[in-house]
């Protein structure tokens, strides 16, 4: 059923390139390093047609940024276009004069970028920035003003007004961004290149952006290029996608069927990499590409992804695989699309994961509130939490509700407020781990967000891991060493790695490394703060199976703080939701998701862009979180809630109340009252300005 | 701008499952560094500006440590004619004491090239260490060693140093201790700024989660990443202490007259360029320009591919 299309480098056949927003076709590019060029784009071909919405994924290294950069020729000084032209409107951008390009740039195409914060003058204020991108257009001074305060309302900020005499450093992120798309439409673009727009925003504040974006799209008829790795969100945005992956698009085709059917290994492999469909760590382990991304500039085989794939034969390395149609407008590089069946899924999981009854680690009435130039700032609020034995326990939250500080606290970076302690197997700990006795240090280790952060780049691994099992236990000597290297061997690490230093391994080798470490010591609990967040989805599979493994065999616990609730569904076995430094919702992670919830918790989980489709019925969290320092009164989430209750939410703070055994949340409301549908008003979704601190 | 900071060793493929043998791979470790080491010497020769600095600095290590055999005369010889232009004879000419110049400026390398190395490496020490405790410890010690650093800074140097040299006497090590001391303050502030960024990162709170001593994370776990800046610290000193001490001896707080100290010859002879002598001064000073512009290629090459 499958035919052969054109040689691969020649553009697709879905209408004229002349016609098309942009299309790309054979670009290859290398950056210089040091006098040798490294090739990053090896022939990627793609149009975007008017109005339509084109996503690219793919992993960290796949060239994806490179693309997105390339369609507006903004290269650095470094980067070499060896082949290809990218066209349009008709126009070859690569080919253009200076004069020329600037006109496009101002006229035809605008781009968003990944970290607002950077993308706007820290000392110029929002109002003049806005209005700059209409002067350039030819408006006079008063003209630009009305048309920068007309572009805010477009992207629905609340109070336009007051936001344009504000400066960026007193916008949050979601602002800033909505600012930065307000710029980028002020032209009425044909294109809009986004690189990555939400990487750096909270789950809720993304879902918001992506709504903008979503409905100006529609107001705008703009066509989109969005670069993401984040494959829900592009799933939630784009009409088609291209799969990335060495610098080639390997498959095609609309979102919706590239992800529902994927048609090459490395997709699939993508797909079921990620954690999703409600997949628990009882049901199977999640699966994992083996090997490493090729290296940017290194010789590529035929197939540039049969090192990886599991249906690869002789006929992989010897000849390149054509693109193979397998739809309408849908193709795919790959010589055995009609063998992909053969790929399986890991084995369901057999053992169960057993949790003892007894709490290792209690928090018992633990706050803690910072000093900030004479203000007081409680970052925890009388917090009761325990877990047992081979217990995860997931952490959520926007960022600000307290996680970070839950974790130090319990960690013993800082000592909790009087009246609070941190108990081991019942016992209390000193507050700062400075004094604790060995056994309490010993007992607690962390795995942080970012391993380059995380370990001593001028140690080798071996040095670390000794120094911490010489440090944390009573092992010595030979003995030590044989530790190390058995400690290494659980982690997948070879002997070889031992020697590195942590800037010759790869992200997840790293991480690896680093939750080695952690491990030295046999710890009891172990608090892993967002530990694959900065790692690629396939990366990230192995190295959350890896940490269900560690569990199951060591018998320890997790505190596991996370943003991405598909993880934290599949690891945890009890979930905790945090806001403003309180607990506000614990319970069993399937209870979790299949009763009612408190109404933020219900924000959080309807905030998620699935990768698998699902109908949504997005709850927005209105405003930003408010400052710890000066908290709501009553209920402290009151401000934001679509459930509130008038007279009472605002004036009493809510007990926490036993839905089920267990399942616990702090509301007023009954189970009858959670349960009942809401309607979201159009008002609901506009972004408010935070209040500023004085 | 560069789009990737690549370097060799990353990006490292998965290795074969059969991995080398332990005793192999320290080796294979060991011989990774020394490649490492040998890619950063490999990117300075590339820069004709190292090589020409070194090239200055290697001619008058030489002329320092043979100075016998190189000088034509004896430098404290006193010769037939004062003041003879420069001739064959006496290429750099002889000077108001009539002593060959030339003999008197290879000479001279010694004491700069064995004082201002000492010397820098001294205050480069003082400054790590001063440096890195007020960078970890911060709160009070830090604010107070910042304002000394400050008050310290805004006085006039070469004051100072005459100060201290004419308290002390002027031997080499009082010239050394004076300008060791000098340099501290200026160097802990750059050790200070670095220390800052890297105590953030996470390994140092892993290292302090697991119970280690100040001392073993300012030493062990933080100097080691800081060694970039402060090698670059190191050279850039060098420089300057070859032209504080030439400025020293110039003043008067150098060797005494008869040693054939380059600032105490450009001081010496001055005077008689009005009437017409001016290569008893003119070798001296160039020979002070040369190894300070030599230093300072050096500095600034160590400096660019440290930070690439």
């Amino acid at each position: 059923m499958s035919d052969v299309l054109a040689e691969p480098g020649s553009l697709d056949e879905r209408g004229d390139p002349a016609t098309a927003a942009l299309a790309v076709d054979g670009l290859e590019l290398a950056y210089e390093v040091r006098g040798i060029p490294r090739a990053v784009l090896r022939g990627v071909s793609f149009q975007v047609r008017p109005g339509e919405a084109f996503g690219l994924v793919g992993e960290s290294g796949c060239g994806k940024s490179t693309t997105a950069y390339a369609a507006l020729r903004y290269l650095p000084e470094n980067a070499v276009v060896q082949a290809g032209r990218v066209l349009a409107q008709g126009d070859d951008i690569l080919q253009m004069s200076k004069s020329a390009l600037r006109k496009f740039r101002i006229e035809q195409a605008s781009m968003v970028y990944q970290d607002p914060v950077q993308a706007l003058n820290p000392t110029s204020r929002i109002g003049h920035q806005v209005a700059e991108c209409f002067t350039v257009l030819g408006e006079s001074k008063s003209e630009a003003q009305a048309s920068a305060l007309a572009a805010l309302r477009r992207v629905k900020i609340a109070a336009p007004e007051s936001v344009m005499d504000r400066y960026p450093h007193q916008l949050s992120g979601g602002m800033l961004q909505r600012v930065v798309i307000a710029m980028a439409l002020a032209s009425d673009p044909q294109l809009l290149v986004l690189d990555e727009p939400t990487t750096g925003l909270d789950a809720t504040v993304e879902a918001e952006v992506l709504d903008l974006v979503r409905d100006l799209r529609e107001e705008t008829g703009a066509a989109i290029l969005l670069i993401a790795h984040n494959l829900g969100v592009i799933r939630s945005m784009c009409d088609r996608v291209g799969v990335m992956y060495a610098g080639r698009i390997i498959e095609e085709g609309s979102a919706q069927d590239v992800f529902d059917n994927p048609q090459h290994p490395y997709t699939m492999g993508l797909l079921n990499a990620i954690p999703r469909q409600g997949l628990r760590k009882t049901d199977r382990a999640l699966f994992t590409i083996p090997g490493n991304l090729p290296g940017i500039g290194s010789d590529l085989p035929t197939c540039v992804y049969v090192d990886r794939c599991p249906i690869a034969d002789d006929l992989c390395r010897t000849e390149v695989p054509p693109k193979v149609s397998v739809g309408t407008d849908r193709w795919t590089r790959c010589h055995h699309v009609e063998r992909l069946s053969e790929i399986v899924e890991p084995e369901a999981v057999v053992t169960e994961y057993e949790i003892a009854s007894d709490n290792v680690i209690e928090l018992d009435g633990v706050s803690k509130t910072f000093r900030q130039r004479g203000h007081e700032v409680p970052a925890l609020v009388s917090v009761d939490l325990g877990f047992h034995e081979g217990e995860t326990l997931g952490l959520v939250g926007e960022s600000g509700s307290g996680k970070s500080t839950l974790a130090k606290t319990l960690l013993g970076v800082h000592a909790p407020d009087e009246g609070g302690s941190v108990n081991l197997r019942g016992r209390p700990m000193q507050g700062k781990a400075g004094d604790r006795i060995q056994e309490s240090i010993r007992a607690i280790s962390m795995v942080f967000q970012n391993p380059d952060s995380a370990l001593n780049r001028s140690w080798t691994v071996r040095r670390i891991l000794r120094r911490t099992v010489t440090k944390l236990t009573s092992i010595r000597g030979e003995e030590a060493d044989e530790r190390v290297e058995s400690l290494a061997e659980a982690m997948r690490l070879s002997q070889r790695h031992l020697d590195m230093r942590p800037k010759q391994l790869s992200g997840g080798l790293k991480q690896r490394v680093a939750i080695a470490r952690a491990f030295a010591g046999d710890p009891d609990v172990v608090v892993c703060d967002e530990p694959t967040s900065a790692l690629d989805v396939s990366v990230q599979a192995a190295i959350l199976n890896l940490l269900a493994n560690l569990q199951n065999d060591e018998r320890t616990s997790y505190l596991f703080i996370t943003h991405d609730i598909g993880v934290v569904r599949y690891l945890a076995d009890r979930i905790a939701v945090m806001y403003l430094g309180r607990i506000m919702e614990i319970g069993a992670t399937d209870v979790m998701f299949s009763e009612v919830n408190h109404p933020y918790t219900e924000a959080l989980l309807s905030a998620v862009p699935s990768v698998d489709g699902e109908a949504e019925n997005r709850i927005p969290l209105t405003g930003e979180i408010p400052s710890p320092a000066n908290p709501p009164s009553g209920c402290v989430f009151h401000t934001r809630c679509h459930r509130a209750i008038a007279g009472l939410c605002e004036v009493t703070e809510p007990e926490m109340v036993e839905l089920s055994p267990g399942h616990r949340i702090k509301c007023h409301l009954t189970v009858e009252q959670l349960s009942e549908p809401i309607e979201i008003s159009p008002a609901d979704v506009l972004a408010e300005i935070a209040d500023l601190p004085d | 701008m560069t789009a990737i900071d690549d370097t060799p060793e990353s990006n490292d493929p998965v290795p074969a499952p059969d991995a080398a043998p332990d005793v192999d791979s320290r080796e294979a470790a060991a011989a990774g560094r020394k490649a490492a080491r040998h890619e950063t010497l490999r990117l300075l020769m590339k820069r004709p500006a190292f090589i020409g600095g070194v090239l200055i600095v290697m001619i008058w290590v030489v002329c320092a440590l043979f100075t016998n055999l190189i000088a034509p005369y004896n430098p404290l010889d006193y010769r037939t004619g004062l003041n003879m232009s420069p001739s064959w004879s006496h290429p750099f000419g002889t000077d108001k004491g009539g002593r060959d110049v030339l003999s008197r400026v290879i000479a001279g390398a010694r004491d700069v090239l064995k004082i201002a190395p000492i010397a820098a490496m001294l205050g480069v020490l003082g400054g790590v260490i001063l440096g890195l405790l007020m960078g970890y410890l911060r709160g009070a010690f830090d604010t107070v060693a910042s304002r000394v650093v400050e008050a310290f800074l805004s006085l006039p140097v070469v004051l100072l140093a005459l100060l201290a040299i004419t308290t002390l006497g002027n031997s080499n090590w009082v010239v050394i201790g004076v300008v060791a001391t000098l340099f501290t303050p200026v160097v802990a502030r750059t050790v200070r700024s670095a220390v800052l960024a890297e105590r953030e990162l996470d390994y140092v709170t892993s290292a302090r989660l697991r119970g280690e001593s100040s001392l073993f994370v300012m030493y062990r776990e933080i100097l080691p990443n800081i060694s970039g800046p402060i090698i670059v610290e190191l050279t850039v000193r060098i420089g300057y202490a070859v032209f504080t001490v030439a400025t020293l001896s110039f003043l008067g707080a150098g060797p005494p007259p008869p040693s054939p100290d380059w600032g105490a010859q450009v001081s010496d002879n001055y005077n008689s360029i009005v009437a017409g002598y001016w290569w008893s001064t003119f070798f001296p000073a160039a020979a002070i320009a040369s190894l300070v512009i030599a230093v300072n290629l050096i500095a600034d090459s160590i400096e660019r591919v440290v930070k690439s």
